[in-house]
């Protein structure tokens, strides 16, 4: 509602009115952070959010400082890692590293959706498929990904293709039970009334199903991607001399706790830039579905 | 207007039809024959689980009887199709496809030039009284509005038999009747032959010609009443009909059938 009037001339003005409440109730009761069921505005959001991460490298700060001064490279503070990130940048073609590395997730989180999307929605469509294939995926859901590394390296050498695999692995059996379950929760009166229209099989699947679950499976899609970037390590830890973990593992080699902090940075800002991406195109490709929230 | 033109043909036949669930043990529908003639408005009416929404939900083929025959003039019914649409409680316009294109997308499947779809989109766009929201997304509309959507959609397909299954049961009092009128309108301008499931005595007697009263499971036929003091017509305006001799006794006549039905258990 706050949104919608906002788009005309004189909403523009109630809407700064709202945000001005907003903010003077928020200084009126003390501490509302708790307050059940709180309407907030887009930039109450926004300030939020960023004084929640002030606050972690506030905190972190102060960590590094009450460190004695003998283990402090141990933990560097903020600024120190950033110097870290430029000289890497700058000096060690870091550049190079994050593209391998970004190549590696998109290109295995690729491969592992070309598989899983058709693959979820099939088995959500058809019960006998589900039942064949099901339990058996389901298990492998159980199997730490890491745990195939030794496998992948018998089979595929210290190559990019075992670490491609290994990413696969890592996400392609979440990603067909959540796409799973999408494809059930699709509302089976839309396939009900698609067949009443005289729809075939194939039509009530890719003209019925698939646009009902779409945006659903980018969601899934970009849960899963995150849960990607969290195996890029991983990945990398193991016979790699290329991509963020190994930069990190060598910096590990040496002690040198900036670069490793200066690494998880990098993947934690890759990780959400993926996640805005995702997002974006979803609100893009996705007009007609308002129900979605940020 | 009145429906008493030449000797109607039949629309629909049951035969001894029964449907069964969990390997027998749940009868919903037990052994109903009827007859429902071209043309005419029917309403299944019945306490919850009486079995009248599975008779419906075999007529249009999305379930099939464990015993019996359905047929459509004539023709067994085998499983779903557009001669015999239907419209759910449950908003079924396509949320991903403007007004417009709902209404498009049954023409669609039937083979229909773009030309012809988008000219009768436009017709039945007016006649559901949503002309100006064609470009509308269903997210945007309300849920009388939606539902508007997907009555139109169905009846673009111009299907023999219109099938509802507690069509108005998710909008409000005044949707509802509104609604109620506006399917006056559109049925007797269409001329088509209308089953209905609802559980609203009211609904019941201003729609339909005649109501078929199910008992509770299992679901068999209790009472197959005229709406006879409607002679025939249909009434455009509901307090028209509620003015009629003869409308109190009817609704009487239902409540004390839905009581016993309800206190049998």
């Amino acid at each position: 509602m706050l949104r919608a009037a906002g788009r005309s001339g004189s909403g523009v003005i109630r809407l700064r009115k709202r945000d001005g409440e907003d903010a003077n109730q928020i200084a009126r009761r003390s501490l509302s952070l708790f307050e059940l069921r709180t309407v907030l505005s887009g930039r109450t959001t926004l300030l939020l959010g960023l004084a929640g991460a002030t606050g972690f490298f506030v905190i972190w700060e102060i960590g590094h400082y009450l460190t004695p001064e003998e283990s402090q490279r141990f933990l560097p503070a903020p600024q120190e890692v950033l110097g870290a990130l430029i000289t890497l940048l700058v000096e060690k073609d870091y550049i190079a590293d994050i593209l391998k590395s970004c190549f590696r997730i998109f290109a295995s989180f690729f491969a592992a959706c070309l598989i899983a999307v058709p693959l979820g929605i099939a088995m959500g469509c058809f019960m006998r498929l589900r039942a064949l294939l099901n339990p058996t995926i389901s298990a492998f859901r159980y199997l730490p990904a890491a745990s195939f590394i030794p496998l992948l390296l018998v089979w595929f050498g210290p190559t990019d293709t075992q670490k491609l695999a290994l990413l696969v692995l890592g996400v392609i059996f979440f990603l067909v039970a959540l796409i799973l379950d999408n494809t059930k929760a699709v509302q089976p009166e839309l396939i009900e009334a698609a067949l009443t229209m005289g729809a075939g099989r194939r039509q009530v699947v890719t003209e019925v199903v698939v646009p009902a679950v779409a945006p659903a499976v980018v969601d899934s899609m970009r849960n899963m991607i995150a849960v990607g970037w969290t195996y890029l390590v991983i990945a990398e830890i193991v016979a790699a001399s290329d991509g963020i973990g190994a930069v990190m593992m060598r910096a590990g080699r040496f002690l040198k706790v900036d670069i490793i902090m200066a690494g998880i940075l990098t993947i934690g800002f890759l990780g959400v830039a993926t996640d805005i991406l995702f997002r974006l195109a979803a609100r893009y490709a996705f007009p007609w579905n308002r129900e979605r929230g940020d | 207007m009145p429906v008493d033109q030449a000797p109607a043909r039949t629309a629909i036949t049951a035969s001894n039809v029964t449907r069964q669930y969990v390997g027998g043990t749940f009868t919903a529908v037990d052994d109903i024959s009827m007859e429902l003639r071209e043309n005419e408005i029917v309403c299944f009416i019945g306490p919850s689980g009486c079995g009248k929404t599975t008779m419906l939900r075999m007529i249009a083929g999305l379930e099939y009887p464990s015993m019996g025959d359905l047929t459509i003039f004539g023709k067994p019914i085998t499983g779903p199709g557009p001669d015999r649409g239907m419209i759910f409680q449950a908003y079924t316009s396509f949320p991903w496809l403007t007004a417009r294109k709902n209404i498009e997308y049954g023409m669609k499947i039937m083979g229909l030039s773009r030309d012809e779809r988008s000219r009768r989109s436009d017709e039945f766009l007016k006649l559901v009284h949503l002309d100006g929201f064609g470009d509308s997304y269903p997210a945007s509309l309300s849920g009388g509005m939606k539902q508007r959507v997907a009555i139109a959609r169905t009846l673009a397909q111009n299907p023999g038999v219109l099938l509802m299954d507690e069509p108005f049961g998710a909008l409000d009092a005044q949707v509802r009747w509104e609604m109620q009128e506006m399917m006056i309108e559109i049925i007797e301008r269409e001329n088509t032959t209308v089953v209905t499931v609802t559980h609203d005595i009211q609904e019941a007697i201003y729609l339909s010609d005649r109501i078929i009263f199910f008992t509770r499971s299992p679901g068999r036929i209790k009472a197959d009443i005229p709406v006879s003091f409607k002679e025939g017509r249909r009434i455009p305006r509901k307090e028209e009909m509620l003015a009629l001799p003869g409308y109190v006794d009817l609704e009487r006549q239902l409540f004390a059938m839905m009581r016993e039905e309800i206190q049998q258990k």
